[in-house]
């Protein structure tokens, strides 16, 4: 019989999610360790991890992690590409740490164009603090620290991070993608493997932002959350690739 | 044997690489040398200043309250170091730019035109080593021989074209006082 | 250049080649001064070799571009000064729980604060206990000389990895700014195997993670001891001190870094005016030499300490000598090096007084 489906070999064995139900860093995790698989660096590969719920790839994920200090997970990142330029490393973090406290180091690794790939879930709320206003988190938003809804004279707007990476020469690849339906998840995969080809080619950094929700945190069944994905996110942070340096040359 | 010197004027003179100069003859003859620039406020704009410090023996301590010679370029550093040379000490001025004052009895005053001296042969810019040739005239553990060697070590292989310049301008200094 | 061939170098250079010298394979930093020619040093330098470095956005992104580099096995540092130095404590709280070999060169000016750049020794609480969370030490090597800005970069890339612990050279402006005949010499260490622990892809092996905390309570508690119980290895294997006439001395004078230059002037001349004085230098300010200070205190010698800041090292002394003798502190926050002349006058005036205060 063929077997049509598998665990990826870059998951650890006998490995449990410990994310709440319905949480999409579970799909965003397994795309990564499908791509990693394919591309078959999985034995070449080193993580600086993200503080959040992200910190907790390296439970899952069979590959070797360094944890950075909260936001600097892009600095470390940077060190382990310089000082073993030969490896590929990756980040992968929540929208808190890239696009909050870490955003001084996300912009200038991409304006360095480091030779680096990163993943930013982008589910509009601090997460494992228990859903707080995080810098994705959209305008009327009700957060634990927006009770009233994000609103401009309190809290100002939200990022848009995928457009931010596009405009910074140095980077190669900027995708946004989403993980509330299977074709949005094929598209997801692609653009991933995709922000690894541009650093295993030498053409600068990867990056793509995922669109994802958190259940728990905002309040809704997993279906509601999707649902939300769907229909408002996307219409505030559009799907699709805002730079990849081999279509724009 | 422990002496140390102050070595002052305004920025562009040299002064921080005359005392490179100086502390590299010292450490080709043997001694032990510490250098260390003038450091905080006075950084940036007006007076720059170095003190060099050598000794037969392990250079200990700096930032010496008092000096045994100092070597001043300009009127601004003439002023404000004077009053920190020993009793025994000396001070050596450029007199093209600082007015001719003995106004300590227990200090040895030297001065010499040696802006004009440098200009004669060609350039202010040698000023500075023009007054490190004054310097080995009145200060009896600097050679001339000690200071060509500084000279060449610090200007190197780089900057060897100004190497006849320069010890022009030592020989010159060097004789300075006995001319004035 | 022949390697023991003396050539008149700033500390600042001295220690860029040093680390050059030590196999550093990665230089990330941030200018601020006065350490600011390391960096320029190394910019060069480091691309020339082929080696790693980055004109890092901050220091919170320079430590943990180090803290990266090094989990790979390789040594690599950054150096700042003070007040940004006080960004890093966060990295080197990680650091030290993650049991990274993190080299940190701080050439110290004055706080609190912007502190401007006079020269201080201001940053010893800071190095030594620290200003990251929980309990974790560093180790903290204070040199005095350039040619010890030499040796003491060496040892702090050799600690560092032998004890898989963040190591602090702890200079100051005016070592940093000073120029001195000094001989690099070979680097004189041992490579370290990093090889069991170090990232390098998990090929034919199970995956590595290095990260700060045991999500068991447990576990987390004998982390810590076991960080502990490392130290204490440390303790008694590196700690390190120069000591001068301490034998007769009635009374030892101690400082640490290039102030302790000024005090080793002050005994001689303290010896002149018939006063037996000593001199006693920390050379490893963490681990602290409490142990000697304890038993030179036990034979009924003062102490005075001398230090460019409020009394940082007078508390560490205090403790060492445990009530057994007498101890005073000399001491300017910042600025001007405490001449021979005033370290002389202060210690007559500390005996006169019977060491009813410290001045």
């Amino acid at each position: 019989m063929q077997q049509v489906f598998s665990i990826p070999k870059s998951f650890k064995e006998g490995f449990k999610f410990t994310f709440c139900p319905g949480c999409d860093h579970g799909i965003a995790m397994r795309l990564v360790a499908e791509v990693i698989d394919e591309l078959g660096i999985r034995e070449n590969i080193i993580s600086s991890t993200a503080i959040g719920c992200s910190v907790f790839i390296y439970d899952f994920l069979n590959i070797d992690c360094v944890e950075a200090p909260h936001g600097r997970a892009l600095a470390s990142a940077t060190g382990v590409k310089r000082a073993q330029p030969d490896k590929v490393v990756f980040t992968y973090s929540g929208d808190g740490d890239f696009a909050s406290i870490g955003l001084a180091e996300s912009m200038n690794v991409a304006l360095r164009g480091e030779s680096i790939t990163s993943f930013m879930l982008n589910n509009t709320t601090y997460g494992m603090t228990g859903g707080q206003l995080g810098p994705t988190t959209t305008m009327g938003q009700k957060t634990t620290t927006s009770p009233m809804g994000r609103n401009r004279e309190y809290y100002g707007y939200p990022i848009k991070m995928a457009e931010h990476m596009a405009l910074c020469d140095g980077t190669a690849f900027s995708a946004r993608v989403a993980l509330d339906s299977v074709p949005h998840i094929n598209q997801a995969k692609a653009a991933i493997k995709r922000a690894f080809e541009v650093q295993l080619e030498g053409l600068g950094f990867g990056f793509v932002e995922i669109l994802s929700s958190c259940p728990t945190n905002w309040h809704m069944t997993p279906e509601q959350a999707h649902e939300r994905i769907k229909t408002e996110m996307t219409e505030i942070f559009p799907l699709g690739i805002f730079k990849d340096v081999k279509n724009n040359n | 044997m422990e002496k140390n010197f102050i070595l002052a004027g305004f920025g562009g003179q040299g002064i921080l690489l005359a005392g490179t100069i100086l502390a590299n003859a010292f450490m080709l003859d043997g001694k032990n040398v510490t250098w260390y620039p003038c450091y905080g406020a006075e950084m940036r704009g007006g007076t720059v200043n170095c003190e060099v410090v050598v000794s037969d023996t392990e250079v200990s301590s700096v930032h010496k309250q008092d000096t045994d010679f100092a070597l001043v370029l300009n009127q601004q550093s003439f002023d404000r170091f004077v009053q920190r040379v020993k009793t025994g000490g000396a001070i050596i001025a450029n007199s093209t730019l600082v007015a001719e004052k003995r106004l300590r009895d227990d200090i040895s005053y030297f001065f010499a035109p040696m802006t004009k001296i440098a200009n004669e042969l060609g350039s202010s810019k040698i000023t500075n080593v023009v007054s490190l040739g004054v310097l080995s005239s009145v200060c009896k553990i600097l050679s001339k021989d000690a200071l060509k060697n500084g000279i060449e070590k610090v200007l190197g292989t780089k900057k060897k074209e100004l190497i006849p310049l320069n010890f022009k301008a030592l020989e010159a200094g060097s004789e300075a006082i006995v001319n004035v | 250049m022949k390697d023991c061939e003396k050539v008149l170098i700033k500390g600042n250079y001295a220690i860029a080649q040093a680390a050059v010298n030590a196999g550093c394979q990665c230089y990330f930093g941030y200018p601020i001064t006065p350490q600011t020619e390391i960096g320029e040093y190394l910019s060069g330098k480091m691309q020339e070799l082929g080696r790693g470095y980055v004109c890092a956005e901050s220091e919170l992104a320079a430590i943990n571009m180090v803290m990266g580099a090094v989990s790979t096995g390789v040594k690599a540092m950054t150096s700042s000064s003070s007040c940004a130095v006080a960004l890093m404590q966060e990295a080197l709280s990680y650091a030290a729980s993650d049991e990274l070999p993190v080299v940190l060169v701080n050439v110290m000016r004055t706080g609190p604060g912007l502190g401007y750049i006079y020269p201080a020794q201001g940053d010893y609480n800071q190095a030594v206990y620290g200003g990251g969370n929980g309990d974790y030490k560093v180790i903290v090597l204070a040199p005095s000389t350039v040619q010890e800005c030499i040796d003491l970069t060496y040892r702090a890339f050799y600690l560092a990895q032998k004890y898989r612990n963040p190591t602090i050279l702890l200079a100051d402006g005016l070592l940093g700014q000073m120029m001195e005949p000094a001989s690099f010499g070979k680097y004189p260490y041992p490579e370290i195997d990093t090889s069991a622990w170090a990232l390098s892809g998990a090929k034919g092996r199970d995956a590595r993670a290095i990260y700060s905390c045991a999500r068991d309570e447990k576990a987390q508690i004998q982390h810590i001891k076991d960080l502990f119980k490392k130290f204490e290895v440390i303790k008694e294997n590196e700690t390190s001190f120069e000591e001068i006439n301490t034998e007769d001395a009635d009374i030892i004078l101690t400082a640490f870094g290039s102030m302790a230059r000024n005090i080793k002037a002050a005994i001689k001349v303290l010896r002149k005016n018939g006063i037996k004085a000593g001199y006693f230098r920390p050379i490893t300010l963490s681990p602290f030499p409490s142990q000697r200070i304890n038993e030179l205190a036990k034979q009924g010698k003062d102490f005075i300490v001398v230090e460019m800041n409020m009394g940082q090292m007078y508390k560490d002394v205090k403790y060492a000598i445990n009530g057994q003798s007498d101890i005073a502190l000399v001491n300017r926050p910042c600025g001007e090096w405490l001449s021979v002349e005033e370290i002389v006058d202060s210690v007559k005036k500390v005996m006169e007084k019977n060491y009813a205060t410290s001045l």
